[in-house]
């Protein structure tokens, strides 16, 4: 029985529901590690790293060329804003309901930005954004859980690519279509056992 | 908050719901800190919080096992260390890598530190590692160690700590920490940072090791509230797995709440908790106990109970199995038995999964630069389950592989290279495209070409995964400097052991197969438990080793020194509190036991001793044997020291078990207890079938007497209470067996240029030395001697052996020694009989005197006139003849076996031996028992024959008539040397006489013959020859049709060529093609499976698992199938292999119509319907000082005594025990005795003229 979802699992579940039975419940799916992968990783804990203030200059100092170009971009871009980053690497827990049934949306902010009364989820990505970003079940996913923390609409989604060095902006636009596409795919199988 | 409750009681739930207060309360998650004990109860917690707390945001929850908490607080904390450590290298992400890393890293460490002369049977690596657990679970500081050093007055600790060090270093060096290393950085990193937790939580706090409680105590001046349940009497895990007792109200300078649940489940485990601890048995109304004495009986019982258990109504997930014994052989048992099982043991090899065993194969072979031969039988697994290629071909490929690598040194892929088939060219085509990439690509690349992922193999997955994942930690940690092909071989050896963060699937439909621990640690909940292997050591595991000591090394050891009582009590202490956790996760227990293992070992000091039980010494409904008048003297017994000279045939045995009956019951010596009662046999054969004999009397006994061989009794003492320290012996002591103790000596001759032959002659040496220099301190001046003596003890001590001698000579030392050890067995002997003891040595003698000494209740039984064996061992029949002088003696002279000319000749034999002043027998006529024996004056024949052909044709005509007349008559020829026996063979083979040679030898065992020849037939399906052969075994054991046998006879093919629709209606076609194409990676599996196939239901069940252990363990040392089944082959005249030594049932196999040859020694104690005794030549037998010539045998052993007989004396014996011999010979025959000689025989091709024993002139 599969209760918990994260953004990941759901666009497979939408996608495929027997690539998704095949992963996440029999398990089947080999463990591959590639280069892009650790790449990202890397940033996102280097990233996590700068904005919580340790000192990373040494790791820094150990990049490659490409790596330190990246690197200072985002630095550049992230430093005078510094202090406005409330949360890094923020795991969460969400509760839903649906039809008498109880499943969680579990996941990880990236980063949570806030100016005023404002929060911006920041996301770093590698390389390319999302093809369909307002409505990819990222966006829609973080939307929904954020709102259920904060209790606001007032959400941007920020994506940001780190070789490129430019992200894109996606408003909120309203929590009842978020929950019930989560709650459309989610009930492909919730309600099989 | 603090609350001392056990597990059944609602202990956690209390803490779950302060939490959830608080977190209602307006408190951030994130400011809460739940420690639990493993990931399980991790789960459990969270699934609790989640189901309580309403729809919306739950938070952040820090809910953690400890080693959790410590790989997240180092991920999030990481830029401090990484700042900290001077190098210019770095690492973003650290590496939280597995075991397997450590182990590599360790080894080289060991190699870089000298451990001069460390040369402990347990590997270097295994102590170090558990060494550098301990110090990191139990944070002891440098001066601590260095405390317990001297307190455990360690060896090689500097050089244990250098390698520690070094390990160290390199894991900063390398950003690899395993989660024992990384309790190192989280204690400096908490130290360093600001503590974030207001209110900790901890569940099972009795469980938690001392790095855990450091870090309560740092953190506690800035916490506002603990919360912390856990049970006072717990603490299970205690020792290597290191928690110990705290005390928290000490901590939190409060009193504890106990949760007053007095329910009777608490009851009884705190009870058992007390007895356990104080020594007195437990007697459970709620536990039964089923004793057995084989460990099949014991599944088999196990079973059927479970099977019972579901007919009326219960669930799997009602039972648990515990067991510290999980090998193979529980394992197919009861898969076999077609329930759901759920194994949660963990210390296996992941190449045991035969999945990845062929892909790891299948990468050795990528990577192999240099073109190694593969072994054909694992190609085979390769072509057929990972390429799926077609099953016939596959043979024929591997064929011509095997062919052209002898010639050529083509390596297989060239082979396949040339082939145009779709598989092998994609394979081909991999390895091309992989061949110099990561081990990683290449094994993805192989599993996503070959494999085919679907449900059915989610579990091999996950084993590939957990792989994977090793493979990627080395490539990343050691930046590929490690070889691809040495990368499998780290992985292939390493034992994957456990990952405290990752958490069993427990599949609720399953029965759980488990060890007690394992339990404890889910808090496992079950209706019913069945407590298995409970008479096995392993149930109170032992803590230490040369460089550790797990309980020294606990945080709060105060005491100056470590002693044995020591390690005992503190063992007692962990057994209880682990029984009692036991108790409290079960409703109905059951103990079960077998006083045998697997291989046939007697099982000594498990649990079961904790526990006493109604004995119910009813016996079955058998008719109950009334004994003959001449037996009845020796029921007369009432206590003292009895001797009982027992005459051949007159019923030895069966005497012996009325005695232990009447003893059991009362009769003779009042209330005693099975366990005060020791039988001592000569042969180990006979104690177990002694056992059976009693346990079929009395099936509801719970404990058996004591019956063993002497060197089984002096094996218990020196393990019983771990006596052996006394003795300076390493705990991990080994008796050598025969096959490794000859190469030890023919090690030895070589060294010291002394021919091969004379390796029996030194082998028998020894043996009689070490018996002089327990019995009379003496050094022998033999200076060749000597040096081939001290190289053998130096040679054991090496390895950690002690040999048969030593057994003896080390009890008696033990008891001599020690006045509490001699005070435990002479309470405990209240009574102590010994059979054969004319073959009893003197040291044996000694050691039943000693045992003996204070109840002074001691009966010996034997027949003086039956002392075959003392010119050649130790045996000494005239302290038997001593002890009848000075005790009760009692005489069975009455001989049921033999028919009465029969009778005649044996007392002809003694007369004429008497008048000859051969001082052989003592004054013991045979008498016939009344309207019993056969009546027949002419029984016996004597014949002298001018030519040997003669006498041959006489015996083979003699046969041919009894086998016509007489078809389920027993016959034997019994003869003077191994030699003769090969010629009888022959001769016999010749004229279609089926034989029977009476050996121990491995082959012998019907089992280990039909497997060796299929596993032979495997490594070679071409052999024709072979499946004819092996055909005529199974058609000779019944156990394939004839249809069948003359279907193999008739074959020109090798079978699996065979396609033709004509053999499909031959079963024999398709087990033999099954087996071919069964593709086992271990070869325990395959003879497991072969063997269980023809023998499963034949008495011969139990020898599976020893041959298929055997099998095993030659794979060990040999690495490959191929080489492992020549071995086999090789060593098949050998008795036996590792000490094991199969189960064998006298009505085993059926013996009649077979004529059975052996020599006249190991006729000794069998009896036949006919019995020829050829070849009875002065030579063969004298009885003549003047003509017989002393062989350098008899001379040798002389000359390492003490009091060396003069060849005269020696004469004289070897005279008087070939009368012996000979009497022994006639009283084997029930019906009628052939003696015979020839005047003429060849000796190496010549003929020799002749002349007859003595003796035989004189019977004619």
């Amino acid at each position: 029985m599969i209760d918990t979802f994260s953004a990941n699992s759901l666009k497979i579940l939408e996608k495929d529901k027997n690539e998704f039975i095949n992963k996440y419940i029999h398990k089947l799916s080999l463990f591959k590690k590639d280069e892009r992968a650790i790449l990202g990783q890397n940033f996102h804990a280097l990233i996590c790293m700068f904005l919580k203030g340790f000192d990373i200059s040494k790791m820094v100092s150990n990049l490659d060329e490409k790596e330190q170009k990246i690197w200072e971009n985002i630095e550049n871009k992230l430093t005078p804003i510094k202090n406005n980053f409330i949360e890094f690497e923020f795991p969460f827990l969400i509760k839903c309901e649906l039809k008498n049934k109880f499943y969680y949306l579990i996941g990880r902010f990236d980063a949570i930005y806030r100016e005023n009364d404002e929060f911006i989820i920041w996301d770093w990505k590698t390389l390319n954004f999302p093809k369909n970003p307002a409505d990819d079940l990222q966006t829609v996913v973080y939307f929904y859980c954020l709102n259920q923390i904060y209790k606001t609409e007032k959400i941007k989604m920020r994506y940001f690519s780190l070789e490129k060095n430019e992200f894109i902006d996606i408003n909120f636009e309203n929590i009842e279509k978020y929950k019930n596409k989560i709650d459309e795919i989610v009930s492909k199988i919730l309600f099989d056992f | 908050m603090l609350i001392n409750a056990n597990s059944t009681t609602n202990r956690t739930k209390i803490l779950i719901d302060e939490y959830l207060k608080l977190l209602s309360s307006g408190i951030d998650a994130r400011k809460i800190l739940v420690l639990v004990q493993n990931p399980k109860k991790k789960k459990e917690f969270i699934d609790e919080i989640k189901e309580k707390l309403p729809v919306g945001n739950i938070g952040n929850l820090k809910i953690y096992s400890f080693f959790g908490l410590v790989y997240n607080y180092i991920l999030d904390n990481w830029a401090i260390i990484e700042n900290t450590i001077k190098d210019k290298k770095s690492k973003i992400i650290p590496n939280m890598c597995g075991l397997e890393v450590s182990q590599y890293i360790f080894k080289e460490c060991i190699q870089e530190v000298n451990f001069l002369g460390y040369n402990s049977k347990t590997s270097l690596l295994h102590q170090l590692l558990r060494r550098n657990s301990l110090i990191n679970l139990n944070s002891l500081k440098e001066d601590e160690i260095e405390k317990r050093t001297k307190i455990l007055q360690e060896t090689y600790s500097k050089e244990a700590n250098l390698a520690i060090n070094k390990y160290k270093m390199k894991t900063i060096d390398l950003r690899a920490f395993d989660y024992i290393r990384q309790i190192n950085l989280f204690e400096f990193l908490y130290k360093k940072l600001k503590n974030e937790f207001e209110y900790v939580f901890l569940d099972d706090g009795d469980e938690i090791t001392p790095c855990v409680f450091e870090y309560l105590k740092h953190i506690k001046p800035t916490v506002k509230e603990f919360f912390i349940g856990y049970d006072i009497l717990g603490s299970s895990r205690l020792g290597y797995l290191g928690a110990i007792n705290i005390n928290f109200e000490e901590f939190l300078n409060e009193k504890a709440k106990t949760i007053s649940e007095e329910n009777e489940k608490t009851k009884l485990a705190k009870e058992i908790l007390e007895n356990v601890k104080n020594d007195i048995p437990i007697k459970q109304e709620n536990v039964d106990f089923k004793p057995f004495l084989k460990r099949s009986e014991m599944l088999d019982c196990v079973l059927e109970d479970i099977k019972n258990l579901i007919k009326n109504g219960a669930k799997p997930s009602d039972i648990s199995i515990i067991t510290p014994v999980c090998d193979d052989f529980l394992k197919t048992s009861l898969e076999k038995a077609g329930f759901e099982f759920n194994f949660l043991t963990k210390n296996e090899k992941l190449n045991q999964n035969k999945l990845i065993g062929y892909i790891l194969e299948l990468l050795k072979i990528f990577n192999d630069g240099k073109n190694i031969f593969v072994s054909p039988y694992v190609l085979k697994g390769i072509f057929i389950e990972l390429l799926n290629f077609d099953k016939i071909e596959t043979i024929k490929i591997i064929q011509e592989y095997i062919i052209t690598q002898e010639l050529q040194n083509k390596s297989i892929l060239d082979i396949i290279k040339e082939k145009n088939i779709p598989v092998f060219q994609k394979l081909i085509e991999i390895f091309e495209q992989t061949r110099f990439e990561k081990l990683s690509v290449q094994l993805i690349a192989i599993i996503e070409n070959f494999v085919k992922i679907d449900k059915k193999i989610s579990k091999d997955i996950i084993k590939i995964n957990q792989l994977l994942k090793q493979i990627y930690d080395f490539e990343e940690i050691f930046s590929n400097t490690v070889e691809n092909l040495d990368l499998i071989n780290q992985l292939e050896n390493t034992i994957i052991s456990e990952n405290p963060l990752s958490d069993d699937e427990i599949n609720p439909n399953s029965i759980i197969v488990s060890t007690a621990q394992k339990i404890i640690d889910y808090s496992h909940k079950t209706k019913y438990q069945f407590w298995l292997d409970t008479k096995n050591e392993n149930w109170l595991k032992q803590d230490i080793g040369p460089l550790y000591n797990a309980w020294v090394m606990q945080k709060k050891w105060d005491k100056e020194s470590f002693d044995l009582e020591d390690n005992i009590e503190l063992t007692k202490d962990r057994t209880a509190r682990i029984l009692y956790k036991l108790f409290l996760l079960g409703n109905k227990i059951t103990l079960y036991s077998s006083v045998w293992d697997n291989l046939g070992f007697e099982n000594f000091f498990g649990i079961d001793k904790f526990f006493t039980f109604e004995e119910k010494k009813e016996t079955t409904d058998e008719k109950p044997i009334t004994p003959r008048k001449d037996q009845e003297d020796v029921l007369k017994y009432s206590g003292g020291l009895m001797s009982v000279s027992a005459t051949a045939g007159s019923g030895k045995t069966t005497i012996m078990l009325l005695l232990v009956e009447k003893l059991l019951s009362g009769e003779i010596l009042g209330n005693i207890e099975p366990k005060n009662i020791f039988v001592l046999t000569f042969m180990e054969s006979a104690a177990r079938n002694f056992k059976e004999k009693i346990k079929a009397k009395y099936p509801s006994l719970k404990e058996l007497p004591n019956i063993s061989t002497i060197h089984g009794l002096a094996l218990r003492i020196i393990k019983e209470n771990n006596n052996y320290t006394k003795l300076g012996l390493d705990y991990n002591f080994e008796i050598v067996d025969e096959i490794k103790r000859n190469m030890l000596l023919s090690e030895i001759l070589n060294i010291l240029g002394i021919s091969q032959d004379k390796l029996e002659l030194y082998s028998s040496a020894i043996s009689a030395y070490k018996s002089e220099i327990a019995n009379y301190n003496y050094k022998t001046d033999n200076k060749l001697f000597l040096s081939v003596f001290e190289l053998y003890q130096q040679g054991l001590k090496s390895q950690y052996w002690i040999d048969y001698d030593d057994l003896l000579c080390y009890s008696l030392k033990l008891l001599k020694e020690n006045k509490d050890i001699l005070k435990y067995y002479q309470d405990l002997t209240k009574i102590i009989i010994e059979d054969e003891a004319q073959d009893s040595s003197e040291i044996q003698q000694s050691l039943i005197t000693l045992l003996g000494g204070k109840n002074n209740n001691i009966i010996r039984c034997g027949d003086i006139n039956q002392a075959i064996t003392s010119t050649f061992t130790n045996s000494d029949p005239k302290g038997f003849k001593k002890f009848i002088e000075k005790s009760k003696s009692v005489i069975m002279d009455r001989c049921q076996r033999c028919a009465t000319g029969v009778l005649d000749c044996a007392n002809s034999t003694v007369e004429w031996a008497k008048g000859q002043k051969i001082d052989a027998f003592s004054d013991l006529i045979m008498k016939p028992v009344e309207n019993k024996n056969i009546v027949d004056k002419n029984a016996y024949q004597t014949h002298i024959f001018e030519k040997e052909i003669d006498e041959v044709n006489f015996v083979i005509n003699s046969l041919k008539d009894i086998l016509k007349n007489d078809p389920k008559a027993t016959i034997g020829i019994l003869l003077r040397s191994n030699f003769a026996i090969n010629k009888w063979d022959k001769v016999l083979s010749d004229v279609a006489i089926k034989t029977y040679r009476n050996s121990d030898n491995l082959i012998n065992n019907p089992v280990y013959r039909i497997c060796l020849l299929i596993l032979e037939f495997i490594v070679n399906p071409y052999d024709i020859k072979k499946i004819q052969e092996l055909s005529r075994e199974l058609y000779e054991l019944n156990l394939i049709s004839f249809e069948d046998f003359q279907f193999a006879q008739n074959l020109q093919e090798p079978i699996f060529l065979n396609n033709s629709p004509d053999n499909f209606e031959h079963q024999f076609y398709w087990d033999m093609n099954y087996f071919l194409y069964k593709n086992h990676y271990s070869i325990y599996n395959l003879v497991f499976e072969i063997g269980s196939f023809y023998f499963s239901k034949t008495t011969n069940k139990d020898n599976i698992e020893l041959v298929a252990t055997i099998a095993q363990k030659i794979f060990q040392s040999q690495k490959t199938f191929e080489n492992s089944v020549s071995k086999m082959r090789e060593i098949q005249y050998k008795n036996n292999f590792a000490n094991i030594k199969f189960f064998s049932n006298s009505n085993n196999e059926d013996k009649s119509a077979k004529v059975q040859i052996m020599t006249l020694h190991k006729s000794k104690g069998d009896e036949f319907d006919y019995v020829f005794i050829p070849e009875l030549t002065q030579n063969n037998l004298c009885f003549s000082e003047a003509e017989y010539v002393l062989k350098e045998n008899s001379k040798f052993i002389q000359k390492v005594k003490k009091y060396p007989k003069n060849d005269i004396e020696l004469k004289k014996e070897i005279i008087e025990e070939n009368a012996r011999l000979i009497y022994v010979g006639i009283t084997r025959a029930k019906k009628k005795l052939y003696l015979s000689v020839a005047q003429k025989y060849k000796i190496f091709n010549r003929e020799k003229e002749q002349k007859p024993s003595e003796f035989l002139e004189n019977i004619l």
